[in-house]
């Protein structure tokens, strides 16, 4: 099994190229937040923040009510995925582990609630959040954006569940536990990967949505970070510098969490998609 | 001011039914409006720091009520404004675009405002005002409205050796040529997609954007006199290495002008403001004049884009809402917003705040002589809608398609959109 | 089938019978053996006899869900769905008006060309994105698992931040790098000796600007893939591949006599999941050119957005909505049914 010079290089070579094209929009963004206005827009390219500055940042952060509407980012965002982990959860344990009529029924029906067209929907959304008074609150927010993200949860973790021997429950029975003590104290902790990996895809979609709250909170400090963010690309022409800059801010908590918990993430989703 | 009242809650009951659980006549004498809160949205950019303190001061002063301003981004504003105006408790005054206000009125959401223009508007441009009436009635005051005028850089100019300002096209042009030959500056710089300008081209042309056609209307954009607008637009465009699929806000062309080595760009008067800021060096270098036309004796058609304030017909304030327009509206502030952001007089005697700005002073004459708007028809905002097809045509033509071909590639969008509502 | 004890329904490991996928695939990660509770006073074990309550629990802890997925999806669903029979435009909305229209909307939308060439335009573009997507992905994954330590770790690292990012951030930062004048692409084309490049107007027309789309989308989706296939290529036991190997099988051979059929079902699972998402990309295409040149890069969700809430011709947009899903359901039909008879099956073996 002897490999050539050139096939050690190839895959090496291949890697850092592609690297390189993943990193490379990522590192753009930073950069030119941190470049002066000049440097921005020229014919030239300017490769690295020489000039830096947080010109673009104060802009970004000063903006009306940025630390209200972080603020309500965070609690939305943290609320409809904690929900949706934990509904999903139980569904997910009921599906992968018991059988009982309607099983198959609710199965499809999770999997074709994830082609549910939301954009579109908006309309009726507002109008049924119109007609309940329940506009500019985040209440709503959080329900629909639960709903955003349950349909995929709950099928990854059921993949994630079916995948726990069942022996384990039964051996921790045996020794005396209740069936809820089997599932807290041993069950529950191998399904922590599998919960963190599809909390960040929940993380993503809450932390995205734009449509939604665009017209249900029009109460400028119950918005979010979305609205925020595109706000520095207006009629009058957009503020790339702010934009990136909000960008890179937008991006951040993401960013930090994804390598934080990458190595479980990755594990966690494999084994739901494994499970078809 | 009784009078007014009454004459304001009549109004009012004569509004189609929306109005009907919206203005509740009773409680309105000026002491009533005590502690009451007023909302206004105005779009960002929109109301400049000196004006908004002063009308939020008199509004207090006179009503003892409160003017509260909501700062509204643009992205998404249909959205927004559509849904907000249907709700139970809408903002009691919007500002709306003058080329959306029509297709507003048209769906029964703003108060008619017909005695109050009689009152404080008599002696207003034509022009302004004409995309606050619909079908006959006046559903919206025009606030502001500003047209494009030539924002050029005296130092590229000089470095030119150029003398004075043209007064025509041709010398225009030939001011660009000379640019081009002996300075290494962009003569102009012109994206493919400044609609508003063109706009102006085709009231310069005489054009009409839209006919009637066995009582509906339908595209006019394969008429000749819009072909020629296109063509001077075109011979503008020839001056730029702009893209010309992109508008003049990506990137926005203040920040290009900013760099210094721009001859001109076709800007509105607050731009400046954009460019200072990016570069605070070019301040000194900034001169305006108007876009003159092909006498000297009528400056070039302008497109007057601007803003309406309207009251929303479910608002529950709607007498409150006029003492706010009647202040809001006044001379003093209308001069107010002349001098602060360099907008385009809205009446004769507002001249004088005009000299003020160098930009308005500019813009001033065109709008007088040659100024218009888009067709004053509530199908047209539709047609401006992202995707604007109006700007795929321009992008067409510009990359070598005959107008013929390219008005037809897209009138059938158009005339589905016009069809629409 | 009648409810069946949930102790009872013993069943065989997940996965297999169904193409030999692992069991302890993505089971715990090595180095944390389940915690077992500490002895305490031994009980009697639960009953083993069915009870009323047992009958109930799956459709206890299942009751959330379907109340949550009932209230705030299959109620606005409803509500779309009624709306798609309606003429519901500006005026209706501020005046609170329903106009029925029967099924006018979709009797208009079906009869014009446009909807069937956007249709058909969508699925030719979720097919040729979910190709690429699914061939780059496994490459970079085959790839990972044949890089030294560091190397991969830096590739991984790069796929996360791109994974990452936000769409709406990614989205304007491809819009700035695609930028005809001041874009970074252009520039380095241009110094790369393709000078008619220089200017080049990437969203000009239908299929550079389809190119940038895709760009962008594969550039997103392809860490998913990628990661997913690298981690569980890493649970396929070595002895098969030892043992392919020795037979003499080269690559291609050991890809598809072991790692596909190993992995059949995960392939399934994520090309289902990018059907989905690509064909429901939305900022995406929005962003970069709106749908145009010419609405000619509008797919089935950007349309119905243009139609419906762009427009302000909400009745249509939600016909238009409903019909997107029959079409996404049409493209999936076969994944749906593969897992319906799976889970027969399982059933059926208990």
């Amino acid at each position: 099994m002897k490999r050539s010079l050139a096939g050690r290089i190839w895959p090496n070579a291949t890697a850092v190229v592609l690297a390189i094209g993943f990193v490379f929009p990522v590192y753009w963004m930073f950069n030119t937040a941190f470049k002066p206005t000049q440097d921005i827009i020229t014919e030239d390219p300017v490769w690295f923040p020489l000039h830096g500055t947080f010109e673009h940042f104060a802009t970004a952060v000063n903006a009306p009510n940025f630390w209200t509407l972080a603020g309500n980012s965070v609690i939305v965002t943290v609320l409809a995925v904690g929900l949706s982990l934990l509904i999903a959860l139980c569904g997910a344990f009921a599906i992968a582990r018991m059988r009982f009529k309607g099983r198959k029924g609710i199965l499809l029906t999770f999997m074709v609630a994830q082609m549910a067209p939301w954009e579109v929907m908006v309309i009726s959304i507002y109008m049924i959040v119109r007609d309940a008074d329940m506009l500019n609150s985040l209440l709503p927010l959080t329900c629909f954006y639960m709903l955003m993200v349950l349909p995929f949860t709950l099928l990854t973790l059921r993949g994630y569940v079916a995948a726990v021997p069942k022996e384990l429950e039964e051996s921790a029975m045996v020794d005396g536990c209740t069936r809820r003590q089997a599932f807290t104290k041993v069950v529950f902790p191998l399904l922590a990967p599998g919960l963190m990996a599809t909390s960040l895809f929940g993380f993503i979609t809450a932390w995205n949505e734009f449509p939604l709250v665009l017209v249900l909170n029009k109460e400028p400090a119950m918005g979010t970070l979305p609205l925020w963010l595109s706000q520095f690309q207006s009629q009058f022409g957009d503020d790339w510098g702010a934009t990136m800059a909000a960008a890179s801010i937008f991006a951040l908590p993401i960013l930090v969490l994804f390598l934080f918990l990458q190595r479980k993430a990755v594990g966690g989703l494999t084994s739901g998609a494994v499970k078809g | 001011m009784k009078r007014g009242l009454i004459a304001a809650t009549a109004v009012a009951g004569m509004l189609v039914s929306v109005a009907a659980c919206g203005s509740s006549g009773g409680k309105a004498d000026a002491d009533g409006f005590k502690g009451q809160k007023l909302t206004v949205w105005v779009m960002d950019g929109s109301n400049p720091a000196q004006w908004t303190k002063q009308v939020s001061e008199q509004f207090k002063k006179k009503t003892g009520a409160t003017v509260e301003f909501k700062v509204q981004q643009w992205n998404g504003i249909q959205q927004k404004l559509s849904t907000a105006l249907s709700e139970d408790t809408p903002p009691d005054v919007v500002e709306i675009g003058n080329t959306q206000t029509a297709a507003y009125a048209k769906a029964g959401a703003l108060a008619d405002l017909g005695d109050l223009k009689k009152e404080i508007g008599a002696d207003w441009n034509d022009a302004f005002n004409k995309t606050a009436v619909a079908d006959g009635k006046q559903y919206a005051l025009p606030w502001y409205a500003g047209n494009r005028v030539v924002m050029y850089n005296k130092k590229v100019w000089a470095e030119a050796g150029l003398k004075g300002t043209p007064k025509t096209r041709t010398e225009l042009f030939r001011a660009f040529d000379t640019i081009k030959k002996k300075t290494d500056a962009e003569p102009l710089y012109l994206p493919g997609q400044n609609w508003y300008f063109l706009d102006g081209l085709t009231i310069g042309t005489g054009a009409d954007l839209v006919k009637k056609q066995g009582g509906k209307w339908v595209s006019n954009l394969g008429d000749p006199k819009v072909a020629k607008a296109m063509d001077i637009y075109k011979q503008y465009q020839a001056f730029s290495t702009a893209p010309k699929n992109k508008d003049e806000a990506t990137p926005q062309q203040s920040e290009v002008f900013a760099k210094g080595k721009t001859g001109a760009v076709i800007a509105m008067g607050y731009e400046a403001a954009e460019a200072i800021k990016a570069n605070p060096e070019i301040k000194k270098d900034i001169g305006f004049f108007t876009i003159p036309g092909e006498t000297a004796a009528k400056p070039e058609g302008v497109f007057l884009g601007g803003s309406n304030f309207a009251v929303a017909g479910m608002g529950k304030n709607q007498e409150l809402a006029k003492e706010f327009l009647k202040i809001a509206l006044s001379k003093e502030n209308d001069g107010q917003m002349v001098r602060e952001s360099g907008w385009t007089p809205k009446s004769p005697d507002l001249a004088d705040a005009a000299k003020e700005n160098p930009a308005a002073a500019a813009a001033a004459p065109a709008a007088q002589k040659s100024g218009g708007t888009t067709p004053p028809i509530p199908q047209w905002a539709a047609v401006e809608n992202v995707p604007n097809p109006i700007k795929s045509y321009m992008t067409a033509v510009l990359g070598g398609k005959s107008p013929a071909d390219a008005a037809k590639d897209v009138e059938s969008e158009i005339n589905t959109r016009l069809a629409k509502q | 089938m009648a409810v069946q004890l949930d102790d009872g329904a013993e069943r065989t490991a997940p996965g297999t019978g169904k193409g030999g996928a692992p069991p302890e695939n993505g089971a715990p990660p090595a180095g944390r053996p389940p915690r077992l509770p500490g002895r305490r006073a031994p009980r009697l074990p639960a009953r083993r006899t069915p009870l009323p309550s047992a009958r109930r629990a799956p459709y206890l802890l299942l009751l959330p869900a379907l109340l949550a997925t009932a209230l705030f999806l299959g109620w606005p669903m409803a509500r779309n769905a009624l709306l798609s029979f309606q003429n519901l435009n500006m005026k209706e909305l501020i005046q609170h008006l329903t106009d029925w229209r029967g099924t006018g909307n979709y009797q208009e939308i079906l009869g014009s060309e446009q909807f069937w060439r956007v249709t058909f335009r969508t699925v030719v573009f979720t097919g040729v994105n979910v190709v690429l997507i699914m061939v780059l992905g496994v490459l970079i994954g085959l790839l990972l698992a044949r890089l030294g330590k560091k190397m991969r770790l830096a590739l991984s690292a790069a796929l996360v931040l791109a994974w990452a990012m936000p769409v709406i951030a990614a989205t304007t930062v491809f819009q700035w790098l695609f930028d005809s004048r001041y874009g970074v692409l252009n520039w380095v084309l241009d110094r790369l000796g393709w000078h008619s490049m220089a200017h080049y107007d990437w969203v000009g027309t239908q299929l550079s600007t389809f190119f940038v789309i895709t760009v962008l989308i594969v550039w997103q989706s392809l860490p998913f893939v990628a990661l997913n296939l690298y981690a569980a290529t890493t649970t396929i036991p070595k002895e098969l591949y030892e043992a392919a190997r020795m037979d003499g099988a080269g690559t291609w051979k050991v890809f598809t006599s072991v790692t596909f059929p190993f992995l059949k079902p995960f392939f399934l699972a994520t090309t289902f999941l990018e059907v989905i998402w690509v064909f429901k990309a939305f900022p995406q295409i929005f962003a970069i050119n709106e749908g145009g040149p010419e609405r000619l890069t509008e797919t089935l969700p950007i349309y119905a957005f243009t139609e419906g809430v762009g427009n302000l011709h909400f009745g249509m947009g939600a016909a238009i909505s409903l019909l997107t899903i029959v079409v996404l359901l049409a493209m999936t039909a076969y994944y749906l049914r593969l897992t319906v008879k799976q889970e027969q099956q399982e059933e059926n073996e208990l």
